[in-house]
Formats: C-alpha cells, sequence, structure tokens
C-alpha cells in the first residue's frame, strides 16, 4: 500500500513538473524571448530528418488506401469516390497521424537525446554557469520549430499522399487525372484541413513538451540518454494516439 | 569574499554537508581536498548557486546569495567562471564558438572583436590553430584548457574548478595547474578549485581545506595541514 502511495505521489510530481516545465517555456515565448537564429537552425534539423521518410510513407499510404478503396468500392459501383476517400482520409485523420507519430520517432527521438546527453555531460548545467537560461537557449527553439515543422510536413504528406492516390486511380482503376484532381478539390473543404491542422498544432505541441521534458530530466549517464529517449518516443505515441480520439470526437461534435 | 556558515545538505536522506563553515578570502586560490563522495564538487555547486543548501547560508562580498532565485543567480554567474570536470564543451559548437559564446552572450562586441579576445585567450592558455576543431576531435587536456578559456573569457571575478586534473597524466596535471595559478594571477580572481591530486594542490594553492563525510577536517595552508595531529589528515596528504 505505502508503495502504491509513493509511486502515486511520485507519479503526480513528476506531471506537476512537466507542467511547471511547459509553462515555463510558453512563459519565455509570451515574454518575446526567443532566439530565431536557434529556432531557424532547429526548424532546419527536425524538417530534413523527416522529411525523406515522411514523404515514403505517404506515398505509400495513399498508394494503399487508393487500392484498397478501389477494391470495396467497385463492388458497389462506386469506384469513383477513390478521390474522395483518398483526399478526406488524408487530410482529415491519416497524414496529421501518421506524420505525428513518425516525427516522434525521428525529431522527438533526436530532441531527447541531444538535451539529455547535454544533461549527463554537464553541458546543461555549463549552460547555467555561464549566465544563461537553459530553457531559452536549449528549450524554446526547440518546441517553437516543433510548431513550425509538423504542419509543413503534414502538408507535404498530404500532398504526397494523393498523388499516390492519383496514380493508383489514373494506372490500376483507369480514371482519367483530371477527373481525380477535381473529384479531390472539390470535395476537400475548409473545415477538413482546420480539423487535420487543429490536431496537427496540438501533437506538435504534445511531442515537442514530452521529448524536451524527457531531454531535460535525463540522467543515468549514456544508458539513462536510451531509457529517456525510448520514453519520450513511447509517450509520445500515446498521447498522441489518445489524443487524436477524443480530438476527433470534438471536432465531429462541433464541425462535422 | 566567500563565507560559507553552518552549511548542511542531505540527498535521499544521506548527509553530504554537515555544517560546512569556512571563508575564502579575495585573490587566493583556494582547494577543497577530499575522498570521492566527500561532499567537495557539492560544495563548489553551492557556492555558485547549482544547489541551494538545506541550512545555512552563504554569502558573496557581504551578499547573502542563499535565497536567490535562478533569474537573479543567471545574472551573478555572468561574473564567474566555472570549469567542469569533464570540460562540459558544447558537442556542436566549435573551439571558437565555445569560447566566444559567453562575449556574444553578455557583451555588445563586435565579430572582430569577439575574434581578437578569443585568439588572445587562446595564447594565453596555450593552445592557437585549433579554433574550428569541434569537442570530439581534442584530448582531455586541450578540451580543459578550452573550458579553462570559456570559462574565464569574461574576465571572471571568481574561477571554479571542478577536479582539473582529473583523467589527466602527471604532466598535463602539471600543466593545468600551472595554467590556473598564472591565470588566476593575471586575472586577479579568486579561484576555488575541487581535487584530490594532492601534489598539484600543494603546488598552486594558498590555503587548503580537506572535507571528511561531509564536514570540515582540516582547514589551512600547507604548512600548518603538514603539521596536523590529526591522523586522517596525515594519511591523507601522505
Amino acid at each position: 500500500m505505502n508503495d502504491v502511495i509513493r509511486r502515486s505521489v511520485h507519479y503526480l510530481a513528476a506531471v506537476g513538473d512537466s507542467l511547471y516545465f511547459l509553462g515555463s517555456v510558453f512563459g519565455h515565448i509570451v515574454r518575446g524571448r526567443v532566439r530565431f537564429v536557434e529556432v531557424v537552425k532547429q526548424v532546419y534539423e527536425q524538417g530534413v530528418q523527416s522529411i525523406s521518410i515522411i514523404a515514403l510513407t505517404s506515398l505509400a499510404s495513399g498508394v494503399v488506401l487508393a487500392l484498397q478503396g478501389y477494391v470495396a468500392l467497385t463492388r458497389f459501383g462506386a469506384k469513383d469516390a477513390i478521390a474522395p476517400l483518398v483526399a478526406l482520409s488524408l487530410v482529415r485523420e491519416m497524414s496529421p497521424v501518421f506524420t505525428a507519430l513518425i516525427f516522434s520517432g525521428k525529431a522527438g527521438a533526436r530532441i531527447t537525446a541531444e538535451l539529455g546527453t547535454m544533461n549527463v555531460s554537464d553541458q546543461m548545467l555549463a549552460t547555467r554557469t555561464m549566465g544563461v537560461d537553459p530553457v531559452e537557449f536549449l528549450v524554446v527553439p526547440r518546441l517553437l520549430a516543433c510548431l513550425i515543422v509538423l504542419p509543413i510536413l503534414t502538408l507535404i504528406s498530404e500532398l504526397i499522399g494523393i498523388a499516390g492516390g492519383y496514380l493508383v486511380a489514373v494506372y490500376e482503376a483507369n480514371i482519367p487525372g483530371v477527373f481525380y484532381l477535381n473529384q479531390t478539390l472539390k470535395v476537400i473543404h475548409y473545415v477538413d484541413f482546420f480539423s487535420g491542422f487543429i490536431k496537427v498544432f496540438f501533437f506538435a505541441v504534445l511531442i515537442g513538451w514530452i521529448c524536451c521534458y524527457q531531454g531535460f530530466v535525463t540522467n543515468g549517464g549514456s544508458l539513462g540518454v536510451g531509457k529517456f529517449t525510448t520514453k519520450a518516443v513511447a509517450y509520445s505515441y500515446i498521447f498522441v494516439i489518445i489524443s487524436n480520439t477524443i480530438l476527433t470526437k470534438i471536432i465531429l461534435t462541433f464541425w462535422g | 569574499m566567500i563565507e560559507i556558515s553552518h552549511v548542511t545538505k542531505t540527498f535521499n536522506g544521506q548527509r553530504v554537508l554537515d555544517d560546512v563553515s569556512l571563508t575564502i578570502k579575495d585573490g587566493e586560490i583556494f582547494v577543497i581536498l577530499g575522498e570521492s563522495g566527500a561532499g567537495k564538487s557539492v560544495l563548489l555547486k553551492h557556492m555558485v548557486g547549482l544547489l541551494k543548501p538545506d541550512r545555512g547560508q552563504i554569502r558573496l562580498d557581504q551578499r547573502d546569495v542563499t535565497p536567490l532565485t535562478e533569474k537573479e543567480w543567471l545574472a551573478l554567474r555572468k561574473t564567474m567562471g566555472y570549469l567542469f570536470q569533464e570540460g562540459a564543451l558544447y558537442d556542436f559548437m566549435n573551439v571558437f564558438e565555445n569560447i566566444a559564446f559567453p562575449l556574444e552572450e553578455h557583451t555588445s562586441l563586435t565579430h572582430e572583436q569577439i575574434t581578437k579576445k578569443v585568439r588572445d585567450i587562446l595564447q594565453l592558455i596555450g593552445l592557437q590553430g585549433v579554433e574550428q576543431k569541434y569537442p570530439a576531435e581534442l584530448s582531455g587536456g586541450m578540451k580543459k584548457r578550452v573550458a579553462l578559456a570559456r570559462a574565464i573569457i569574461l574576465d571572471s571575478r571568481i574561477l571554479f574548478c571542478d577536479e582539473p586534473t582529473s583523467g589527466l597524466d602527471p604532466i598535463r596535471s602539471r600543466d593545468i595547474s600551472d595554467l590556473i595559478r598564472n591565470v588566476t594571477r593575471k586575472l586577479h580572481c579568486t579561484t576555488i578549485i575541487t581535487s584530490h591530486d594532492i601534489a598539484n594542490s600543494f603546488r598552486i594553492a594558498d590555503r587548503l581545506v580537506i572535507i571528511k563525510d561531509g564536514k570540515v577536517a582540516a582547514l589551512g595552508t600547507q604548512a600548518e595541514l603538514k603539521v596536523s595531529p590529526d591522523q586522517f589528515i596525515q594519511a591523507f596528504i601522505g
């Protein structure tokens, strides 16, 4: 019983500490304590690191979605509906979630590993001894970069996924390309983009917060860096999936 | 002047510092000696505000710094330099960028002025032609020199050195100890060193303290420690 209480207290303290950490990061941003050069560097690193795998996954998703859609819709004589199926599935759900999951595995893991290594090799402490706030110098740029990069990657993922669907529609289902594109443009409304991007911004904060925090509290040498990095990616996955379920319900309730 | 009064610190039920009191005078080289785990680094971290004491007080130039917030400490640390045991140089910056970092953060010097200052300090520490190298390309001794250069680039009033000779061979240990002494005299700063390197500590220290189990076991000059009747002190200093 004592062990349960001790663990609960420890867990609550960690949650409180991480919330305080997030508050501190946003406090810096609100007060304008943002290093734009560092943000640009992080945008470049996070974006470049994730773009190829996201492009590949999105293309495959678009192709598979169109292939499966083609088989299923043909049974109902509705193969022309491939374009709306692919476009809406990607824009509303698949691209935001898949991109967030891949991003947390690539860029998120990198953030935790970098900050964690800096922590265990005293670079974080050195920052403080030089009179520089490590949250401002190391955390704020990384979290802001997540907020910039993830929406861009999601947009790229949507375009590439739709292109994958186009290939199947044109070369497998023999649907005219112009028809596919017209259908795609007609079916996507601003609310579809909007609902997808609300999720994306939320996921970006979640991933940036979890990965930066885990890096910031890493201890235990190189083993600790591995442990905290794995933990950061696992937490990011879990929270992205859970929050996606909740956000989808909220968005569907209010905007349809 | 740094005054430490009755400082106590406990981690997970283990008392690491136990009622430690001592005074460090301006301009002196003060060495904190002790066995591994005696509490030397913990004491040093209290002086630079990286740790807060559970009890007791730390005063810098008559000012009680114990209750300062992290924001106030950040401002105060601009006047201090801290040499970490492993250097703690930024992996993602080369030597030039590492040394220039405090100048870019806290001064309005132009790029040319910063370049000149970095070159001057590299000359002072006897390292030239390494500006473009990254920490991973440097030897242990070179890393410590670069870290020392970064610690003093803002003309620090107080220099803290945590185990500056650990991991170095006897010749490099002697070199880095001499360098710390020369830098202290040149900058007229106060230098506080933690070490268990008795020979080099005795060579450069004005005064020394020996910490045992978190308590002050002995405090004084080299000559005073050598005549101490305490068996542990005699065994420790050999």
